[in-house]
């Protein structure tokens, strides 16, 4: 038990603050990602004894958070669409209210047009982006193909530079 | 697209950040994830039993409260008229005079009333 905690504390110290940024750009608000980090470490914690070192425990730690993540999400929209608004919506206002937020109005416009994004394109592209992991380490964690993740990529990027266009030209 | 972290943290965030996640090993110890999700449905259940109990009192001390009031009102008319308490009484068995004047009343013929007096006889 001891040497479990140990190995937990371990994952606590090196991976929490780049967890969080992470979560963060996912969902959007500083209390989501707050509360959805103690949801992951814990899920790491209660899965720990079953890692069986197969994965990389770098690879294994962000699988956990990133499906965390997504499932997070997923129950956002279903809010969402209980409340007759969008998750992608929300997302976007989550960020336009975001107390900590200390960027320019053009770093704001682009946060907005990154939450409205669709999940997965969302995730590869911070992935790459924000948390600059190579699109082999994005592969590993995600399961998904290097020439998926690319496409997926530039298609966000795009999307990204239409939305932030569109709302140059509503200004 | 340039690449600048526009969003920030509140002071001293991630030093208890480690501090809280660290702890998770020792609140599950305490309280497994299993028991601690079960926590809020334990609770309401708890708090609808609570709630089950405490109306079934009051109703159960206002149905209480309302019979015995209405006992308390005929028991005190009753005593403060102990007139009222004979008239009951006498009602209860009619004299054969209220008889009479009940079958006069219920247009019963003079005649007719003799026939009974006179079986009444025999």
């Amino acid at each position: 038990m001891e040497e479990l905690e140990q190995v937990f504390n371990g994952i606590v110290k090196q991976y929490s603050e780049r967890l969080y940024w992470h979560v963060r750009r996912m969902v959007g608000s500083h209390e989501d990602a707050d509360d959805l980090l103690q949801e992951i470490f814990l899920k790491i914690w209660t899965a720990l004894p079953s890692f069986r070192g197969e994965a990389q425990l770098y690879t294994w730690v962000w699988r956990i958070a990133t499906n965390e993540t997504l499932n997070f999400l997923r129950k956002e929209k279903v809010r969402a669409l209980l409340r007759f608004s969008s998750a992608d919506e929300m997302a976007a206002q989550r960020v336009a209210a975001d107390p900590y937020f200390n960027g320019t109005e053009a770093e704001r416009e682009m946060a907005k047009a990154i939450a409205r994004l669709p999940e997965k394109q969302r995730q590869v592209f911070i992935m790459r982006w924000w948390d600059e992991l190579s699109y082999e380490e994005i592969s590993a964690i995600t399961g998904t193909s290097v020439g998926a993740l690319k496409a997926s990529y530039h298609i966000a990027q795009e999307k990204i530079k239409l939305n932030l266009s569109d709302a140059e030209v509503s200004k | 697209m340039t690449r600048k972290n526009p969003i920030s943290v509140p002071d001293g965030y991630f030093q208890d950040l480690q501090v809280r996640l660290s702890q998770i090993p020792s609140q599950e110890e305490a309280a497994p994830r299993g028991i601690r999700r079960l926590a809020p449905y334990v609770a309401y259940a708890a708090s609808l039993l609570v709630l089950a109990t405490v109306g079934n009192f009051i109703f159960r001390s206002a149905a209480a409260k309302e019979d015995n009031g209405w006992d308390y009102v005929s028991y005190l008319a009753l005593s403060l008229d102990p007139d009222g308490l004979v008239e009951l009484k006498e009602a209860e068995e009619p004299t054969e005079d209220d008889i009479r004047s009940f079958l006069l009343a219920s247009n019963v013929s003079v005649e007719q009333l003799a026939m009974l007096d006179d079986e009444k006889t025999y």
